[in-house]
């Protein structure tokens, strides 16, 4: 670019150019998004797999979601040495996932310390009644956690303009409800398809996005 | 009436830079010089300007043990591009 006396016209088309050429550049990687929507997709799936046939594995799986935090802190630091440039949302974005993954330990926590204490309880409520359908802690704690996926969803959705992880984030919350009406092991494959429809197939369009995006600027 | 416009953003690349800067928090300057097309030499010329005029931060850091250097549109920055922008407006047909 070179210096030389300006008309008004070129002036503008100067501001249009740069302005669109910064924007282009605030294009998500995906691989966030693809990590935990496989991840939570995948538990959940196994879980249901496991109430509905009875079986144990000989760990948690849910193991996986605490495993997979150590690629999300590599791929997270990765991403912030290479981008050049910092977009205003950037930092709030960061904060509200991290307020996400507290969130979520809390609400486990609390989820646990709840099961333990009232499922001994409605289980001997159980024999005692004689009643067969009397449900455990869990079949009401997975709207918790499905109230808290959404909301960081929603919230990145609607900062970023990206409808469908907006609309993925709503199934969240609509799974929530549900899920206070229906047994754990449907939670679960509501889930799986919140953890899909959320974040596995946004993340998915978010990294074809970009790979075409780079693909532009080499 | 036409409304003076500001000479400090009134030249090609310092106004691509503010332009660039206006939509982000901080870049670095090999991304404006990416961006811009410039050269490595007129574009510091041009980013000294600019931090002169009070318009940009500029702070030097390290990154894997090379000199890296970041630029940021300052409040006054903001104000003098808002105005900038204002004042291009008055020389547009209505």
């Amino acid at each position: 670019m070179e210096e030389k006396q300006l008309s008004e016209k070129e002036s503008l088309l100067i501001i249009q150019q740069m302005i669109s050429r910064a924007k282009n550049e605030f294009v998500d990687t995906g691989v966030g998004p693809i990590l935990w929507g496989a991840v939570i997709a995948v538990c959940s799936l196994v879980q249901f797999l496991q109430i509905q046939f009875d079986y144990r594995l000989p760990f948690d799986i849910w193991l996986l979601a605490i495993l997979a935090i150590v690629p999300q802190i590599y791929i997270s630091v990765k991403e912030s040495r290479e981008r050049k440039v910092k977009g205003w949302d950037q930092d709030v974005m960061g904060y509200v996932w991290l307020c996400f993954g507290v969130g979520i330990f809390l609400v486990n926590v609390i989820n646990n310390v709840a099961a333990h204490q009232l499922n001994p309880i409605l289980s001997e409520y159980g024999k005692i009644s004689g009643k067969t359908d009397v449900p455990n802690f869990w079949t009401f704690g997975t709207g918790y956690l499905l109230f808290v996926y959404g909301y960081p969803t929603i919230v990145t959705g609607a900062a970023r303009k990206f409808k469908l992880m907006t609309f993925g984030g709503i199934f969240c919350w609509i799974s929530a409800i549900i899920s206070a009406f229906t047994v754990a092991k449907i939670d679960f494959i509501f889930m799986a398809l919140s953890a899909t429809l959320a974040w596995l197939v946004p993340g998915i369009i978010l990294r074809r996005n970009y790979l075409l995006q780079k693909e532009k600027n080499v | 009436m036409f409304k003076e416009l500001d000479p400090i953003l009134h030249s090609q690349l310092r106004l691509a830079v503010m332009s660039l800067l206006i939509g982000v928090k901080e870049a670095e300057f090999t991304y404006i010089k990416e961006k811009t097309g410039s050269t490595a030499g007129n574009l510091s010329v041009q980013i000294t300007k600019l931090k002169e005029a009070g318009y940009v931060e500029v702070t030097k850091q390290f990154k894997d043990n090379y000199p890296l250097t970041v630029c940021k549109i300052t409040t006054q920055g903001i104000t003098a591009f808002e105005a900038y922008v204002k004042a291009l407006q008055s020389y547009l047909p209505k």
